[in-house]
């Protein structure tokens, strides 16, 4: 145990640090504190020492000081002793917590989050299903918040409509290991109530574990920088308070409704799979160009070494899911990820890509050349 | 860049001698009026116009930096969008220009302002007069660095124009491998300004082996020569792998060499590996100077022998070395092996000691002193305050456990900036308060110098106090909007900004107001015994007429002040 082990974790946030939502906030906070009073302790002795002495031997100039004595072992040895040995039990506690951060259980249920420029994935080994982090809608409901359109419970409502099918869920109590991923650059998953944080870097897989130990949403974000959407690329992550509605959950939030029309899929697919950060419905210009009015549009396009065009069909939308690198239409960077879709994810998507295309009454607004 | 006429200005024509010229002196001529064309400026190897030169360009480039840390606090001080819709029609383009905003304080500060501020414009003025020499070892080398700085700015000022450049200062791939922005242009900058830094740092190796007067052995050396000492062989050893790394970022951007890619099979995580071997011996190298200025102004101003002076000089070459040692606690969420984790955490605490070294030395050099509240001194104390506070919150960095909490938080955002802005530039500015008087002749008004120092201590505490709570509160670094929750910490951190800049420009405006009409200084204003005190202020172009005898830089007991003339005079010479 801490020295400061009085100081427990609380489950509601302190001035200095969050709730205390897993395994880890206990000891965390413990080495938080300990570290903390220790500096608190010096910062004060060294601030009243300062203090003191500009009040005590405050001259004008051309006094004289009371001594010139400028050694004195005892006092060097002294405080280079104390702070190795509190350096020693700081390493040390730090380094104990540490393995256990880093080594998950065995029965450690398992989840894959996959990050993305902006949007999470979270895949769940159990029955294979793919939730998004629904980043986009999350903000969305920010934004009407500030500007008055949504109380705090009318937010909160929408919120956990949402997490019906988005989200990062998880039992109470049970281990959880999340292997992290990203599609593209740097991310770090980082959800302060637990106390955990993992850089998503790309062509690696990290770990990170936790047992949750409150029910309830707690925020997640991305902690590492990966350009324009970084500060938007938040999401939540919901305990379930029995391993029963967790399962429930993770059924029906999973499963897509194969008696739905196609383009409707797909427009979960386009919301579940992450295209959403890149793609608008609407026309709005983003990182890629907006799906409204593009089937059936003229494209112009770059591939190594030729630059033609051709018109937006079925082919080619599915072409560049597939291989987005091969013909990268022009005036947008090459930036798209290798989404690996199921065949039936992207038969849905590109059936809602065709209703939004031109035929369908979507009107196009090219992206100006740059 | 420079501006020698207006700088050189003040002090020409001045009709008599300062107090203490020696009888071989012209009276009235010293380095800033000797020659006055614009070549003899352009082309010096004089040392104290090339760190006057420095100071200038460095000033300008803080300039610049702080109105960047300006804009990006005042966008904070609310989640939703504020200034950038000035500049930006959408949302997307806003969060790219706040991305570029933040990348661009930091790149200009720690390339252009805090790496190359204490030694190259400071130390490269005081460095051969705390020698009793002439000049460096290699002035035309001296002169070649400071060129060199020059086209890194340009280099810079070229990327401002070109549409700015947002992946962070540190260049993390593949975000830098893949960004639309003017990455390679501000790579090359980097690179050239790593040259510039290498040959300050070999010039002043060989300058303080080679160039130390009679009688000066390295344990009688003042202790900012020990850390200019120490930097250097850091800033040697350390930046040519920047160098090679910013090279391969260089080669991997346009030619897709595939080593940090992880879409050609490269590995990000080495770049990280790479980078953080330079950039944190850097750390060092923009914090021990400033521990070399403050060992003068705490010693000075106490008037008091400095305490444990071989403490205080290993430590900075303890931490010279540790520094090398250490990069690994940038990574310990990277993905990097859990042992080598364990094992970076544990020595990152060994640089822990000699920093505590020297504080408690500081501290028991001011113990019955005769203090002079001076501004300088003021800075001096308001360093050891900050810089406790930097080094205690680095200790919860340190261990592992809190780390993966706090790593990439503002609370990391709050203890760097104490430790690189709260020391490094407190004590720049309180160095260059200390040796004003010597550099330009003329004495500056301490009234409004205090007042400045207070409102920039204070408004750097309200600017960073706020973001150590709030960053382990959770909230990320790097963000352009934030959850509602911590705007009330943003809000008091961009009023405390605000406070800090009033500080700043404050202190511009009393030190121009002190070459215009300042006070003429006196040979020795502080009563130091290290041997620019034994020179005319401002000294001659060969500095000392006689190569003069190596002093006890910290014997202050033979020192005499007269109050009419302000200065202070060894006792034989009492007139």
């Amino acid at each position: 145990m801490n020295p400061v082990s009085l100081l427990l974790a609380q489950s509601e946030p302190t001035f200095w640090l969050p709730k205390s939502a897993s395994n880890f906030a206990e000891p965390v906070d413990n080495d938080f504190y300990f570290v903390y009073w220790t500096s608190i302790f010096f910062l004060v002795l060294i601030t009243a020492l300062l203090v003191i002495f500009c009040w005590k031997y405050r001259t004008p100039p051309g006094e004289s000081a009371q001594t010139q004595q400028d050694h004195h072992l005892l006092l060097e040895v002294f405080w280079t002793g104390i702070p190795i040995l509190l350096s020693v039990l700081f390493f040390w506690y730090g380094y104990v917590h540490y393995l256990q951060m880093t080594t998950p259980p065995k029965n450690s249920i398992s989840i894959v989050a996959e990050a993305q420029k902006w949007a999470w994935n979270f895949s769940y080994a159990s029955n294979g299903a793919t939730i998004p982090g629904m980043s986009e809608d999350f903000n969305a409901i920010r934004d009407e918040v500030r500007s008055g359109d949504l109380s705090a419970q009318q937010a909160i409502a929408r919120e956990n409509k949402i997490l019906e099918k988005a989200g990062l869920h998880v039992p109470l109590g049970v281990p959880i290991e999340v292997t992290v991923m990203s599609a593209d650059v740097l991310h770090a998953l980082y959800i302060p109530a637990f106390r955990v944080k993992k850089d998503c870097v790309p062509g690696r897989s990290g770990k990170l574990w936790f047992t949750p130990l409150e029910a309830g949403t707690f925020d997640m974000y991305c902690a590492e920088y990966c350009g324009q959407g970084h500060s938007l690329m938040h999401s939540k992550v919901v305990v379930h308070e029995t391993m029963e509605e967790y399962e429930k959950w993770l059924e029906v939030a999973g499963s897509y409704d194969e008696t739905l029309p196609f383009a409707e899929n797909g427009e979960l697919v386009w919301k579940r799979r992450g295209c959403i950060s890149c793609h608008s419905i609407n026309g709005d210009q983003k990182v890629g160009p907006s799906w409204l009015g593009l089937y059936g549009s003229m494209r112009e396009y770059t591939a190594p070494g030729v630059e033609a065009e051709l018109m937006v069909d079925e082919a080619y939308i599915q072409e560049s899911i597939r291989f987005p690198m091969k013909k990268v239409s022009k005036g947008y960077p090459a930036q798209m990820p290798v989404v690996k879709l199921t065949d039936k994810e992207l038969l849905w998507v590109t059936e809602y890509i065709k209703t939004l295309g031109q035929d369908s009454g979507g009107t196009e607004s090219p992206r100006k050349e740059n | 860049m420079s501006q020698p006429d207006t700088e050189a200005q003040p002090v020409s024509g001045e009709p008599e001698a300062s107090s203490a010229t020696t009888s071989q002196g012209k009276p009235g001529v010293n380095y800033l009026n000797a020659t006055s064309t614009f070549a003899s400026w352009a082309l010096t190897l004089d040392h104290k116009r090339i760190g006057l030169m420095y100071l200038i360009g460095v000033l300008f480039m803080f300039l610049l930096g702080g109105v960047f840390a300006l804009l990006v606090r005042t966008e904070l001080f609310s989640p939703i969008a504020l200034i950038t819709p000035m500049f930006a029609d959408t949302p997307e383009l806003q969060a790219d220009l706040y991305n570029k905003w933040f990348t661009t304080h930091g790149a200009i500060m720690v390339f252009l302002v805090i790496i190359p501020g204490i030694p190259a414009a400071l130390g490269n003025f005081v460095l051969p007069l705390l020698l009793g020499a002439k000049d460096v070892a290699f002035p035309r080398l001296n002169l070649g660095s400071f060129y060199l700085w020059v086209i890194g700015a340009i280099f810079f000022t070229y990327v401002l124009f070109s549409g700015g450049i947002d992946t962070g200062w540190t260049f993390y791939t593949p975000y830098s491998a893949e960004s639309g922005t003017a990455v390679i242009p501000a790579l090359v900058g980097v690179f050239i300004l790593g040259f510039s830094s290498i040959f300050t740092g070999l010039n002043f190796i060989v300058t303080i082996h080679k160039m130390r007067p009679p009688g000066m052995t390295w344990f009688k050396m003042p202790l900012f020569l020990w850390a200019t000492y120490s930097t250097a062989v850091i800033q040697v050893l350390a930046t040519p792998v920047l160098g090679i790394t910013l090279l391969l970022l260089i080669l991997e951007r346009a030619l897709g060499i595939g080593i940090f890619d992880p879409r050609n099979g490269g590995d990000p995580v080495l770049f990280q590996h790479f980078f953080w071997f330079y950039s944190h011996p850097a750390v060092y190298i923009m914090i021990v100077p400033p521990m070399g200025v403050v060992s003068e102004l705490i010693a000075t101003n106490s008037h008091k022998r400095i305490f444990g002076y071989t403490y205080i000089a290993f430590s900075s070459v303890a931490i010279a070395i540790f520094s090398f040692l250490v990069w690994g606690h940038h990574m310990f969420t990277s993905g990097q092996s859990d042992k080598m984790s364990i094992i970076f955490s544990g020595i990152t605490f060994s640089v822990g000691i000699p920093s505590a070294i020297k504080v408690f030395n500081w501290l028991a050099t001011m113990y019955r002193g005769a203090l002079v509240l001076n501004t300088a001194m003021l800075y001096g104390i308001g360093f050891i305050f900050l810089f406790t506070i930097g080094g205690l919150t680095g200790l919860f960095l340190g261990v592992l456990s809190i780390n993966l909490h706090l790593h990439d938080t503002y609370f990391v955002v709050a203890h760097f900036h104490y430790v690189m802005m709260g020391s490094g530039l407190i004590a720049f500015v309180g160095g260059l308060h200390h040796w004003w008087p010597k550099m330009t002749g003329r004495m500056f008004s301490e009234f409004w110098g205090r007042i400045a120092c207070a409102l920039v201590v204070i408004g750097f505490n309200v600017t960073f106090i706020p973001q150590f709570v709030m960053g382990s509160l959770g909230m990320p670094r790097r963000y352009y909007t934030y959850a509602d929750k911590f705007e009330p910490y943003h809000q008091l951190s961009t009023v405390g900004s605000y406070i800090m800049a009033l500080g700043f420009f404050l202190t511009a405006f009393y030190l121009i107001q002190s070459l215009i009409s300042g006070k003429k200084a006196p040979m020795n204003p502080w009563g130091g015994n290290s041997l620019e005190w034994y020179t005319p202020s401002p000294p001659p172009t060969e500095n000392f007429h006689d190569t003069p005898d190596a002093t006890d830089p910290y014997d202050y007991e033979g020192l005499v002040y007269d109050p009419a003339t302000e200065n202070y005079s060894p006792k034989t010479q009492v007139s």
